[in-house]
């Protein structure tokens, strides 16, 4: 198609460059004072660039050693909540969607009633819920309450009730069985909105402050955003070493998300998120 | 969107046995997330050293590593004041404490140390070469509960000055042994702030305007004032003798003598870069400036009204409560504060004053420069007041920063500020104590 | 995210499973309650059993400390209702609410219209506009009180290098909340952007098509076409960013820890507070509850009037 430049054109290109720089000037401002040596952060008037630029505030950081813990930490923690919510999901949301059992209806009524109450009123109960289990500064007490999801059951039992059973009706002559027809049969055929929410589950747990801030106090055991929240590794001057610990923070997320743009960007349409 | 399901998908069998690899190699990490190093006892410390006396506990702490290398070490800064201390009652609450923290003493009451702190095994201590005799009696009391000691000193650190001695010789404050010269009185006082804020151009002295207890509650001791009754059930704010000093701050910052508004970061910055000249702080950042090269020396803080009072609190090492306290790490641990405490005129030399009598009368701390100058005011270090919401980094605290910080910005009046605190103050104590 | 869309039935299938299965045998009959067992377990010990031990807590004085618990009726609730805090901390929840929902919203839709083309040019303004919401909340404040920074941070040198007055952002009574927001807006507009570019490229080309035979312009194809078919689009961001907005915490924690003097507390964080830093557990209950009870509030009026409007669209 031939593009002719008009005013309007122009003007939404500069207009959409314009904003695009604005949103990435804090993100390189960032890194502008990571790389300059400590006794030029807090010159004024401010310096647009470093005069001697130095990886010297990276070196500290790293070498402090708490960050790669926490990005363990933070891996293991996203991984894990990403996986189970999604195979306890899909359980669940095909058990409601294609088999009925005493109470089913009932069942579901509560799950649905149960996207209505926000994790933040619960930190309390949960904290003391933890205390009593011994799950306070663990994986599992970091991960577990993160992986009840009601929300995406009903969005999987909604897509999984549009899925015909005819599929399901060939699987089983052939032999399969129920659990089977789960693995082989729903989950493929769902494999783009599987996709979709496996990526915002991911980026929320990576991202998620207050539950991992509730529930660890050992720092060996924080995640990126506790972690850097809490503890402080560096003394005296530092404004330098800070931005370079939220540079490196930030940026596995950032990597991720330049890989796989596409499938986020698509993802947000195939959640059925579309109106 | 379900218009367009994809067409069946042929057999993938091996899907079970993918998600299955994934689940076990997330296992797998996560068991490794919590191994611990076999037969070593295990001293993990908090602390919330995040001034230049952090940056001197790194060193003390590699020079203690260096000599144990018997003991599975680990020391954590975290952030200071109420993030501290909320995450150290909740790992007592969850019962995974750390071996050991620090803990402030005007904190230790407020901080249920019978169901959130183990007490301290004085026959260990003693093995480790520790005894009462060794403190003040006066600080040794304090850490008693219910008769059980349950916490050790470390130090006493009153708010002292710190000041810029190229400034200060320019601005013609220092005397012929080129050491600031006392003042004495507000007017002094305040002379002093101008004489600096005329050679910078800038201001005269840094402060921490977001949470100026310790200046407010210095200026209020030096005049006497009193906080709660006897047995701590009245507040008894002398308001006259309040706001004269809310009113001084508010001057302070009204002629830009002060900075209106500073957090600490920005406190150090200003000293740092010699915006300021002079800088109302703790003493706990010799080493930051010693590091940065900086022309400055330290002093007591100036007797601006009655009696020399310095607001001030004492650092000591407590053992967060552990469900399961082993016997070989509670021993490694009374070691470590036993070795601390004789190492603490290295911890002096990052500015706080020790407890451990021994290293105070020793040659090596009474050298120590610009210690010297100002430890003479250790007795009279005024602590906060006796209550379970006060203390360093408590609610109490937390209150008169939210008011006062207004005083010094100019967005609230002496009078409100105070009112506002009295207020808040009042509704503190009519909640049942959580302890 | 999903409450816009009632269940559609694929047309021709029998889609539920609601079929009678009584004469099968046990086993049978039971089956389904081993696929939904291991989500009923977690959601009965991870949600269901905290809502309401939370409820109990707050009748109770019981204290972190652990020290001791006796009944105490509806004191807390009382204590509740007549703490000015409480009133105070709820008012910034909603005047955040309400300050940083419209530029969420708005600036989300222009992004997703300027942004909305293919190319490489595409791609970097869909990845400059959405990069910040896949930052941590800590990385995202740790940033901006940097360039919040009186004296050497970026937003007062540029007010100073242009002869400006400085201004302290985060410890000035009625900016600090605006700090807050402009933080909030350019971390979390990516998110709506998305939901609106994904509307965008979901509307058929042949509309516009239709559109150029009849002669329209660029801006009558923008008010006339695109803006009224985005309308169910916007409810539902509006919806979605509401609820968010409500349970604001990480971002007024970590910038201005609530202040200056508690002008941004919100109310998670004074729950906080009294739960984990001040003891009171059983205080900290009550208050959850009452935000509970905001929240569902706010959830159910939004759905009545969302829905209501959808069929009035249809």
């Amino acid at each position: 198609m031939r593009t002719t430049w008009t005013f309007p054109k122009v003007a939404s290109i500069v207009g959409a460059v314009i904003l695009a720089v604005i949103w990435l000037v804090p993100l390189l401002w960032a890194l502008d004072t990571s790389l300059k040596p400590e006794p030029e952060t807090t010159l004024s008037p401010i310096t647009w660039l470093p005069q001697a630029p130095t990886t010297e505030a990276y070196r500290s950081v790293v070498e402090q050693g708490d960050l790669i813990r926490w990005f363990m930490n933070s891996s293991v923690v996203s991984i894990l909540v990403t996986a189970l919510t999604l195979v306890v999901s899909v359980l669940a949301a095909y058990g409601f969607s294609r088999t009925s059992f005493p109470g089913r209806r009932v069942l579901f009524g509560l799950i649905i009633a149960g996207i209505l109450v926000p994790p933040q009123v619960l930190i309390v109960p949960l904290f003391q819920e933890m205390t009593g289990l011994g799950l306070v500064d663990t994986y599992w007490g970091i991960v577990l309450p993160q992986v009840v999801a009601p929300v995406m059951v009903f969005v999987l039992k909604k897509f999984f009730d549009g899925i015909s059973r005819d599929y399901e009706d060939a699987a089983r002559v052939d032999g399969a069985t129920r659990w089977r027809i789960v693995w082989s049969v729903m989950v493929p055929m769902s494999r783009p909105i599987l996709v979709a929410v496996g990526i915002f589950t991911f980026i929320g747990a990576w991202n998620n402050f207050l539950w991992p801030f509730i529930v660890t106090t050992d720092p060996s055991m924080m995640t990126i955003p506790v972690g850097l929240a809490n503890v402080q590794g560096s003394y005296g001057l530092r404004y330098a070493q800070i931005m370079a610990s939220a540079v490196l923070g930030g940026l596995p997320l950032l990597i991720v998300y330049a890989l796989f743009q596409r499938h986020v960007v698509r993802g947000v349409g195939d959640a059925g998120i579309k109106g | 969107m379900l218009e367009d399901s994809p067409p069946p998908p042929p057999y993938r069998p091996n899907r079970r046995a993918v998600l299955g690899g994934l689940l076990g190699a997330a296992g797998a990490l996560a068991l490794s997330g919590c191994g611990s190093l076999g037969g070593k006892p295990r001293v993990r410390e908090w602390n919330l050293f995040g001034g230049g006396d952090g940056a001197r506990l790194l060193e003390i702490h590699k020079q203690y590593v260096a000599e144990h290398p018997n003991v599975q070490f680990e020391a954590h800064t975290l952030a200071w004041g109420p993030p501290f201390y909320t995450k150290l009652a909740m790992s007592a609450a969850g019962g995974r404490a750390p071996e050991v923290a620090t803990l402030h003493l005007s904190r230790l009451k407020g901080f249920s140390p019978t169901t959130l702190l183990d007490p301290i095994p004085v026959d260990l201590l003693n093995e480790a070469g520790i005894n009462e005799s060794d403190f003040l009696p006066a600080s040794w009391n304090r850490a008693m509960v219910d008769g059980k000691l349950y916490a050790v000193p470390l130090d006493t650190h009153p708010f002292v000055l710190y000041y810029n001695t190229d400034i200060c010789k320019k601005a013609g404050l220092l005397g012929p042994d080129g050491k600031i010269k006392p003042v004495k009185g507000v007017d002094a006082f305040v002379d002093m702030l101008k004489a600096a804020k005329d050679v910078t151009g800038k201001y005269g002295a840094s402060i921490e305007t977001t949470n100026p207890w310790r200046m407010w509650w210095t200026l209020y001791g030096q005049l006497e004032g009193k906080f709660f009754n006897e047995d701590g059930t009245q507040l008894i704010l002398d308001d006259a003798k309040a706001l004269e000093a809310l009113d001084l701050m508010a001057k302070l910052a009204a002629d830009g003598l002060v900075p209106r508004s500073a957090n600490y970061p920005a406190l150090v910055a200003q000293f740092s870069s010699g915006d300021v000249g002079l800088s109302f702080n703790g003493e706990w950042e010799v080493t930051t400036y010693q590091t940065a090269k900086m022309p400055f020396s330290m002093a007591p803080f100036p007797v601006v009204y009655d009696v020399p009072k310095y607001a001030g609190d004492a650092h000591t090492f407590v053992l967060p409560h552990q469900a399961n306290r082993s016997k070989d790490d509670t021993k490694a641990t009374i070691e470590y504060i036993a070795w601390m405490l004789k190492h603490s005129a290295e911890w002096a030399a990052g500015g706080h004053i020790p407890a451990y009598q021994p290293v105070v009368t020793s040659q090596e701390y009474l050298d120590l420069k610009p210690q010297a100058e100002y430890r003479s005011v250790a007795p009279d270090v005024f602590f906060d007041p006796d209550a379970w919401f006060s203390g360093s980094g408590a609610q109490l605290q937390n209150e008169a920063g939210a008011a006062f910080s207004g005083v010094f910005s100019g967005q609230s009046t002496p009078k409100a500020a105070l009112a506002q605190f009295k207020a808040a103050t009042q509704t503190l104590l009519d909640t049942p104590s959580p302890v | 995210m999903t409450v816009q869309t009632p269940p559609r039935v694929t047309p021709g299938t029998p889609a539920t499973a609601a079929k009678p299965e009584t004469g099968k045998p046990w086993k049978e009959r039971w089956a389904g309650l081993f696929f939904v067992a291991p989500f009923l377990l977690l959601f009965a010990v991870f949600l269901a059993w905290p809502t309401v031990y939370g409820l109990w807590n707050s009748f109770f004085n019981t204290s972190l400390a652990g020290v001791k618990q006796e009944f105490l009726g509806l004191q807390n609730w009382r204590e509740m209702f007549n703490d000015p805090a409480v009133w105070s901390s709820l008012k910034n929840t909603l005047v955040f609410t309400a300050m940083s929902t419209p530029p969420l919203v708005i600036i989300a839709l222009v992004m997703a219209l300027l942004a909305n083309r293919r190319g490489v040019l595409g791609w970097l303004l869909r990845f400059s506009y959405f990069a910040p919401f896949v930052l941590p909340a800590t990385v995202v404040t740790l940033i901006w009180v940097w360039i919040y920074q009186p004296g050497f941070g970026l937003v007062n040198g540029l007010l100073t290098a242009g002869g400006f007055a400085e201004i302290d952002w985060l410890n000035t009574d009625n900016r600090a909340m605006l700090a807050v927001v402009i933080t909030t807006v350019w971390w979390t507009v990516g998110f709506n952007f998305l939901l609106y570019l994904a509307a965008l490229q979901g509307i058929p080309a042949q509309v516009y098509e239709a559109a150029d035979i009849d002669g329209a312009n660029g801006r009558q194809k923008l008010f006339r076409i695109t803006l009224p078919l985005l309308s169910r689009t916007t409810g539902l961001i509006v919806v979605l960013q509401l609820v968010a907005s409500l349970k604001i915490f990480d971002q007024i924690y970590l910038m201005t820890n609530g202040g200056p003097n508690y002008a941004t507390r919100p109310i998670i964080q004074y729950i906080y507070q009294n739960g984990f830093t001040n003891y009171r557990i059983g205080y900290a209950s009550a208050i959850s509850y009452m935000f509970f009870a905001i929240i569902v509030i706010v959830a159910v009026l939004q759905f009545k009037l969302f829905a209501g409007r959808k069929e009035a669209d249809a």
